[in-house]
């Protein structure tokens, strides 16, 4: 590890100046300077993005598409923008293949609902990996249980990684899609999306890449990733909680029916029969999050100004760091050591349980998780009830990193 | 706010040693409790003879502050009836609610060791670790073979 070795460009760049525009790191937790290390739960929101939802109430509240006054345009244009804004963020050929949903569960939720449930039979599987959470677990096994179709599971290695033979082994013929993804929540694996997507492809297997943890963190390019389906949450990138995505090819979304039934995704109601809308308002049911939908917007537009190539240099610096100076603590275990792998640490100390690290963490301002992560069948692989996790955003610094190794050995000092 | 108070030696000691830890022989009841929360569970057995309850171990994988609840309450509900348990389950809880010093409602005196557990009221997210023990007793006592900490949050008689 070269944690020690900074580049210029990390050495250069300006944390302070990027943290004051986070208003919750400002303040104090337990009257100690607030260290959030909990930013794969949720990150923290730039002042644009609250700025951003409170101006939509303050001069624009109105509802999308179906008002005809000015302050509806006005809303409509900010609410399509976004739009337009992720469509760019993942590089999607077309605007229309963008749907909002609430995030990646709803999301996958979806396409389990209203791409699976239609066309899986009994004998027919679905693929994931050991390293899932529960929102890309759960929704195939309800989808199984009213199909009779069956979840196969591709293994990893203890590092942390897919086994790349087992998985492209399990691609036969029964396989009706392949449910990954992007980044492990947990193991902060970045998992080769372009080169699984080519193994399905060859067989014909359409696959579902969940990205809540790669948003913040990676390039999104669907096209260059060659999946069939993307979804992101808004929340873990920086943007308001009750946002999201899903993309998807337009050829499929044109062969699913809706998912819900209301509001804008209508064109003509009689009590016989309804003539769904285009794409995407199709699959957008009800008066949306407008307000979370503008934020996120924002919050795309924070990322753009400050570059995902930084973002990603300056936590990997702050991952090396980290790793480094974990690994001096006795009776330290890291979970998840995938080459590459994005600015999540998962760990525990060895006589410690993580709620109680977590607990004497907060009291001294610093705000980890602990627990399993909602991805029980990775803890199961790894033998562990729970963990604790630190995961990392650019706006962290190498100052909150020695806060919280201090911290952690006053822990341990106190429950060994 | 000192986490120290918490984690005070008393609950440290019934955690580095807990007390009434592994297997019972001639267990007559059993339960596990889970809390989905984090993945932790412990498992109770007891020994029931006559309506009174002759011993009680407990195991499994848990926190500081659940081994330490269970070490100290089967400590206390040896040679108590299911009604007894219950109201020092219920003074209990109100402990964690109140703080440290709360009155025992019950002719069955003070809470003892338990009190020290009376520093959760700070920490709500913890509070679900000590009711667990708990809940599993009368779980077990019941006859439940299991049950989680999403059922137990309150004592349910």
């Amino acid at each position: 590890m070269s944690a020690i070795i900074r580049s210029t460009a990390v050495a250069e760049f300006d944390v302070q100046r990027y943290r004051a525009d986070f208003p919750a790191l400002q303040r104090q937790v337990h009257g100690k300077p607030l260290v959030y290390f909990d930013n794969a739960n949720t990150a923290q929101k730039p002042l644009g993005v609250i700025e951003a939802v409170d101006g939509y109430y303050r001069r624009h509240n109105a509802n999308v598409s179906r008002a005809v006054h000015t302050l509806g345009s006005e809303a409509t244009a900010l609410y399509e923008a976004t739009r337009d804004k992720l469509r760019a963020f993942i590089n999607a050929p077309s605007r229309d293949e963008v749907i909002f949903t609430r995030g990646t569960t709803e999301s996958i939720n979806l396409v389990a609902y209203s791409w699976a449930l239609p066309r899986l039979q009994p004998g027919d599987e679905i693929l994931l990996t050991q390293m899932e959470h529960h929102a890309n677990i759960v929704p195939w096994q309800l989808v199984c249980e009213r199909t009779g179709a069956k979840i196969k599971v591709a293994p990893i290695s203890a590092s942390g990684e897919l086994l790349l033979d087992q998985l492209d082994a399990l691609l036969t013929p029964h396989v009706k899609l392949l449910a990954l993804t992007h980044v492990s929540n947990v193991l902060g694996t970045v998992n080769p999306i372009a080169r699984i997507t080519a193994m399905a492809r060859a067989r014909g297997i359409p696959v579902l890449v969940d990205g809540s943890q790669a948003a913040p963190h990676l390039r999104i390019d669907v096209q260059a990733l060659g999946c069939d389906f993307y979804a992101i949450t808004g929340h873990k990138m920086f943007g308001p909680t009750g946002t999201g995505m899903l993309w998807a090819k337009r050829a499929i979304l044109d062969s699913m029916p809706p998912f819900m039934g209301g509001g804008e995704m209508i064109k003509q109601v009689t009590f016989d029969k309804t003539i769904f809308n285009e794409l995407p308002y199709k699959f957008e049911a009800g008066t949306p999050n407008i307000a979370g939908v503008i934020g996120l917007g924002a919050a795309i537009d924070y990322i753009n100004a400050l570059g995902i190539e930084t973002i990603r240099a300056v936590e990997n610096d702050l991952l090396g760091y980290a790793t480094e100076q974990l690994n001096t603590i006795p009776g330290m275990r890291i979970f998840g050591t995938a080459p590459g792998k994005a600015a999540v640490i998962s760990f525990l100390i060895e006589g410690v349980h993580a709620h109680d690290l977590a607990t004497i963490l907060d009291t001294d301002g610093v705000a980890v998780r602990s627990g399993h992560h909602c991805a029980h069948p990775l803890m199961q692989f790894f033998g562990v009830a729970a963990t604790a996790r630190a995961s990392l955003a650019f706006y962290n610094t190498r100052d909150e990193i020695d806060i919280f190794i201090t911290a952690l050995l006053r822990a341990r000092n106190m429950l060994l | 706010m000192s986490v120290a108070n918490l984690y005070q030696q008393i609950v440290l000691d019934h955690h580095r040693a807990p007390r009434h830890y592994g297997a019972l022989l001639q267990a007559t009841h059993n339960a596990v409790g889970h809390n989905p929360l984090c993945g932790d569970h412990v498992r109770i057995e007891l020994r029931i003879d006559e309506d009174v309850l002759r011993d009680i171990s407990f195991s499994g994988e848990s926190c500081a502050i659940t081994t330490a609840t269970a070490s100290m309450m089967s400590e206390r509900v040896i040679g108590l009836r299911r009604e007894q348990i219950e109201t020092l389950f219920v003074d209990f809880d109100a402990s964690l609610r109140a703080g440290p010093g709360a009155s025992a409602s019950g002719d069955l005196g003070d809470l003892g060791e338990l009190e020290a557990l009376g520093e959760l009221r700070r920490y709500p997210a913890r509070l679900k670790c000590a009711l667990l023990p708990w809940a599993t007793l009368l779980a077990a006592w019941d006859k439940h073979p299991s049950i989680t900490t999403e059922t137990a949050e309150s004592p349910t008689p």
